[in-house]
């Protein structure tokens, strides 16, 4: 959970009979990746969370790869603030049970991604590249991101991303593009996160409308399998090896 | 355009496309020159990220060759590919490159003529669609 502490909003994690102290729900975090992290200093009971649509999401894609044991979890539903989901143009804010707030309507379209649909392909590199030049490959986007989970990450290999070169190309921003199109639940953390200010989450939007038109499939189900996990027919197969 | 010559990478698997592409050859097929076939032991070790990163370089086209669904010697490897591949094309048309940049078909060992049917009508496509924009962009 968060709470305040010397006037600004931090994660807090508290145990049974601690004093909670000033809790906060404008939350500026994605609270699974700092469940990731803490998941593995707590090694038995339970950890409850408090979930926003997007946690919950962030976390089924988690528990179904089982990274984290469902079991263990507790689920404080949070439905957003108005203000919130403006700010996420979020489409899908409130979670499946309620517990702390009002649910609020979504916001349906995110304006950037219709102003670069519209543009020529010509156009739409040119905006891409200027963004993609701001990047400093501080790797914000993927450490804070609470779906970005692999052990060995190939924006780190020179064999796809230039090595020694900031910034990275667009290797590095189209790769990543490509790795979280089945993952992606469009928390916005990678955008919060960029010092760049790149609009990495009208990016993420983009891909995950191309995912679901392609497929019919989003990411935040628990018991969805990824279509990139699945036959043409739709039998599940075997989790990708990575080793060659 | 007409003086333009693409550089363009085919993957092939080793069981179906590069055989096709070999009987193409034996069979003395005029193909255009500017193709390079690198051969793969399974379309599905073209990882999307090859071909992200050719185009990335200024590759002006990628063609993924494999088995025909039902064939692949691995049984399920083309599956994967041709779940992936319309994906990493919506990468390259949300990022602005021409989708059309990146082919996937599928070759059989007995298809020497498709084979070279493949290759020149791809080579034609991305001759009409003019250089790798990528190529010169530098950052
Ligand atoms: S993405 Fe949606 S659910 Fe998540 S914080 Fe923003 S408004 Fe809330
Ligand atoms: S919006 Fe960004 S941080 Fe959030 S899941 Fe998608 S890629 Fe990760
Ligand atoms: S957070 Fe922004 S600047 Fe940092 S690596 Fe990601 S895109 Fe680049």
């Amino acid at each position: 959970m968060m709470r305040e502490e010397h006037g600004n909003v931090a994660p807090a994690l508290i145990s049974k009979g601690e004093d909670v102290g000033e809790i906060r729900v404008d939350i500026p975090y994605q609270l699974i990746t700092i469940l990731e992290t803490i998941y593995s200093w707590v090694p038995k009971g339970k950890i409850a969370v408090i979930t926003r649509r997007c946690d919950e999401k962030a976390l089924a894609e988690l528990t179904k790869r089982n990274y984290i044991d469902e079991k263990r979890i507790i689920k404080i539903g949070l439905a957003c603030s108005k203000e919130q989901i403006a700010k996420c143009r979020c489409s899908d804010p409130v979670p499946s049970k309620v517990d702390i707030g009002e649910p609020n309507e979504p916001v349906p379209k995110d304006d950037l991604s219709e102003r670069l649909a519209k543009l020529s392909p010509e156009e739409r590199l040119k905006f891409w590249v200027k963004q993609f030049r701001k990047c400093n490959k501080c790797f914000a986007c993927t450490h804070n991101c609470p779906v970005c989970f692999c052990d060995d990450c190939v924006l780190e290999e020179r064999t796809f991303v230039p090595e020694q070169s900031i910034p990275p190309g667009l290797s590095f921003h189209m790769i990543r593009s490509y790795h979280m199109i089945d993952k992606c639940i469009e928390c916005g953390e990678c955008e919060r996160s960029c010092p760049a200010e790149i609009p990495l989450l009208t990016l993420r939007k983009m891909l995950a409308k191309d995912m679901k038109e392609v497929y019919g499939y989003v990411p935040g189900d628990p018991k969805a399998v990824s279509p990139l996990n699945t036959t043409l027919e739709g039998e599940t197969l075997e989790d990708e090896c990575d080793e060659c | 355009m007409t003086d333009f010559r693409p550089t363009i990478l085919a993957f092939c698997c080793n069981w179906c496309s590069y055989a096709g592409a070999d009987l193409a050859g034996v069979s003395r097929l005029q193909m255009p020159p500017n193709v390079h076939v690198i051969r793969v032991m399974c379309s599905a070790s073209v990882k999307p990220e090859y071909v992200i990163k050719a185009l990335s370089q200024g590759i002006d086209g990628v063609l993924v060759l494999g088995c025909h669904i039902g064939d692949c010697h691995y049984m399920t490897g083309n599956h994967r590919t041709a779940k992936r591949m319309p994906l990493v094309q919506k990468v390259l048309k949300e990022t602005g490159i021409d989708e059309k940049r990146m082919k996937l078909d599928w070759v059989s060992a007995a298809e020497g003529e498709k084979f070279q049917k493949v290759i020149t009508d791809f080579v034609q496509d991305i001759q009409k669609l003019g250089p790798n924009p990528l190529r010169e962009v530098k950052f």
